[in-house]
């Protein structure tokens, strides 16, 4: 088998599988292109419920697992730190780990006008131009929910959600005194009979919908996908213009992939670190990267944890999964972002995991017999939580040039970051925590963290669009500037971050370059 | 009912619509366990060598419930076969019960390293080929429960039982190893260790306990479909606690863990 997939010259190669990848593929594969996902990872069993866990860290387990095998190597002003990211490698990526929010951006994340004027002077696609594509990508998904009532958009094409639990009616209703504007969140779940509401692990059935179940299952359905796991690329290779193939590492063995377009998903992390990885005497600096730009304006989302309590007389039954909110996106000329239910309750578990992680980056972690202290102040928060559930304020990241994801010289396999908080963050994420905290006086609730938490989980930026070569790495259509047979799906692409989880986002702009490909490939435009 | 114990009772009646599948089902405690569950309205294939000891245990089931094959479990091409053949005719497997164990009386000089092999290949080889055949399919589907029939042979090994304690003993350790491997990725795939006792069986001693009535824990332990129970050892009809040194119910006093309670089997 692997014989023939060396031998064949595919029309598209997809490295990475996830939101990205799988649902690129899909659609190439849909209309009749022959494609060839590479991937990492592992295609592990369908019946698996693993949680993405921290705590498992030898890297062969981790490697069955899906897990990202190795520590993330992160400097954070100035001080290093090496961590197990909540970073998927196998087939759906980090995906078939996620929460299944798929929501769209507000029309000023992607557009520049007068009243909002846009960081970067806008995507060079804008937010009408996207829309077709939320819409195809909410269809693959299966996204279901309610429309935000503050939104001022056209509907978008959602699915009826399942009915609320009354607890959940009771906190919206309770949101709602407080004139904030709940809706049921978007998920790309189906909600199939004894749905586990698998977030956080992987779902074993195709109920939720995600890289794996919604892009590269379906590609495969088709036969035209054809699939290679445990496969690693360790350099694309080419000539100043072109790709001419991809080296790759499988089982021991090194061989070589071609491909008329190859289309990079390894994500945000992974994609630059690969086109770093790949210097040559055409490339010196990398592929794609003559203006130096590839890795650089890397984005993470800034995570505010809230726990919120019953207003009095009123109870939360069970933990709430589907609650959105987006009353704090956008005030007073300020970039916020979304404020969502985490799906938790906080349990005793919870925390301790939570509170694990935050020990785990702080001066102490070297002390891991202190790590088990952690369960005390859990344990007490606990039971002072009681009946509170966790929410989520997703903050959006500001794109500067020296947050980067860069080449480890030492060890070029591995990812490794570059990141300083900027004043403008950290003085804009007080201002949130204030308009959060005056949002619900009166109310018992807190903040669980102290100073602002990267979410590693949703980097991007790090191959930003545009239209002008010197400040981009890609095209509009997402084609690398320097090389004319070499595309880019991941979150890489975004100029900025947003305020609301990246997945539609990815998969819409995923459909868009499909498209694109489709038309380069059929119209015959073939470049050899 | 709250939503983990609806799971629990779906994932049970899951369990009881697909195949049984017990090894060394001719003679003793496997005789027993597939009459009780084949009269529980289970459809159980029994594994063992002797043809006509597997058509005897057939005459004491209801027609339509007991499938006897002939197969070695210490022959891993002949296992893999007959799971084959089973997904075919029969359905897919949610339960193994490993239950086949040979115990030569030898005195280790009279063992030779092959005869002693030879014991390892059934008690320890034909857990290690029923449960990896039976995986196939249970990693797909992400459910299955697994009851291994184990003894206390490795605690304080009898004399002339050298063979029999370390494949025992090993067997044990293979348990708790699936569990490392499997049980954060296939939590609804179960897999629990159980020591009947002392039966009045061919293998056992002649004052002993009534293998059905083992057999009624046995399978009351075999579709006892909890999470929970995954690397857990029972006794008898007694959860069997793993026990706790000074040391750590010291730890989970200061950590405010609550001490465990040991669960009884509702036959």
């Amino acid at each position: 088998m692997i014989d023939e997939i060396v031998k064949k010259s595919w029309d598209v190669i997809v490295i990475g599988t996830g939101i990205g990848g799988g649902t690129v593929g899909r659609r190439l594969a849909e209309q009749g292109l022959s494609v060839l996902f590479v991937e990492a990872g592992p295609n592990g069993p369908r019946g698996e419920q693993t949680a993405l866990d921290s705590d498992v860290y030898d890297p062969v387990a981790r490697r069955v697992r899906g897990f990202w095998p190795t520590r993330l190597k992160a400097e954070i002003n100035g001080r290093t730190s090496e961590f197990f990211g909540p970073l998927g490698a196998g087939v759906g990526g980090s995906s078939v780990f996620y929460a299944a929010t798929l929501e769209r951006p507000e029309r000023h994340d992607l557009d520049d006008s007068p009243e909002r004027p846009h960081p970067t002077g806008g995507w060079p696609v804008g937010y009408d131009n996207f829309q077709p594509y939320y819409d195809a990508a909410e269809k693959l998904y299966h996204v279901c929910g309610n429309e935000d009532p503050l939104s001022v958009e056209r509907p978008s094409s959602l699915l009826k959600p399942p009915a609320q639990t009354a607890g959940d009616n009771a906190m919206m209703d309770g949101f709602r005194h407080r004139n904030l504007h709940p809706y049921q969140a978007h998920m790309a779940v189906r909600y199939l009979p004894n749905c586990k509401n698998c977030f956080g692990f992987k779902c074993p059935r195709a109920c939720k919908m995600d890289g794996r179940s919604a892009g590269v299952e379906p590609a495969l359905a088709t036969g035209n996908a054809t699939l290679l796991d445990k496969c690693t690329v360790t350099a694309l290779r080419g000539t100043d213009k072109s790709i001419t193939h991809i080296e790759v590492e499988r089982g021991g063995k090194k061989f070589e992939l071609r491909a008329k377009r190859y289309v990079l998903a390894a994500g945000a992390l992974g994609s630059p670190r690969l086109l770093l990885a790949s210097k040559s005497e055409y490339w010196p600096q990398g592929c794609g990267n003559s203006n130096g730009l590839v890795g650089r304006n890397l984005m993470f989302h800034v995570n505010e944890m809230i726990a919120l309590w019953p207003e009095r007389g009123q109870k939360f039954a069970g933990a709430s999964k589907a609650i959105a909110m987006r009353d704090f996106y956008y005030r007073d000329g300020r970039r916020y972002g979304v404020v969502q239910a985490m799906g938790l309750e906080a349990s005793y578990g919870e925390i301790v995991h939570y509170l694990n992680m935050m020990f785990d980056r702080s001066i102490l972690r070297s002390l891991k017999v202190l790590r088990h202290l952690t369960r005390i102040p859990a344990f007490i928060a606990a039971k002072l939580f009681g009946s509170a559930k966790i929410f989520v304020g997703i903050m959006e990241d500001l794109p500067y040039t020296h947050n980067r994801v860069i080449l480890d010289q030492a060890d070029p396999a591995r990812v490794s970051v570059q990141y300083t908080f900027a004043a403008e963050l950290i003085e804009r994420h007080h201002s949130f925590r204030r308009m959060v905290k005056k949002a619900f006086r009166g109310q018992r609730f807190a903040f669980l963290g102290f100073q602002p938490e990267l979410n590693f989980g949703h980097p991007s930026g790090t191959l930003r669009f545009g239209g002008d070569p010197n400040s981009s790495v890609l095209n509009a259509s997402c084609r690398v500037h320097d090389i004319d047979n070499l595309y880019v799906v991941d979150a890489s692409f975004m100029p900025t971050s947003m305020g609301i989880n990246p997945s539609l986002t990815i998969a819409a702009n995923a459909l868009r370059v499909g498209d694109h490909l489709i038309g380069e490939l059929s119209t015959g435009a073939d470049l050899k | 009912m709250n939503k983990k114990k609806q799971t629990m009772v779906d994932n049970e009646k899951m369990i009881r619509a697909g195949v049984v599948v017990i090894t060394g089902a001719g003679s003793g405690l496997g005789r027993a366990l597939a009459i009780n569950l084949a009269d529980r309205g289970l459809k159980v294939v029994g594994f063992g060598r002797n043809k006509s000891a597997l058509q005897e245990t057939a005459s004491l089931i209801n027609k339509g419930r007991f499938y006897p094959m002939v197969v070695d479990v210490a022959d891993s091409s002949v296992v893999d076969m007959a799971f084959v053949e089973i997904e075919k005719s029969y359905g897919t497997v949610t339960l193994l019960i490993n239950n086949a164990a040979i115990f030569p009386r030898l005195d280790f000089l009279d063992e030779t390293p092959d005869s002693f092999q030879k014991t390892m290949n059934v008690n320890l080889g034909g857990v290690i080929t029923c449960t990896h055949a039976a995986l196939k399919s249970m990693q797909q589907t992400g459910l299955g429960r697994i009851l291994n029939v184990a003894s206390f042979a490795d605690i304080a090994p009898m004399p002339a039982s050298s063979a029999y304690s370390v494949s025992k003993g090993a067997a044990r350790i293979l348990t708790k190893a699936l569990v490392a491997d499997l049980a954060d990725r296939f939590p609804d795939i179960v897999i629990t260790d159980w020591l009947p006792g002392m039966l009045a069986t061919g293998m056992g001693i002649p004052d002993g306990l009534d293998p059905a009535t083992a057999a009624k824990w046995g399978a009351a332990l075999a579709l006892w479909h909890d999470p929970s129970l995954n690397g857990v050892t029972f006794e008898q009809n007694c959860e069997l606690l793993s026990p706790r040194p000074l040391k750590r119910r010291v730890k989970d006093l200061i950590l405010l863990r609550k001490s465990p309670v040991a669960r009884k089997i509702i036959a």
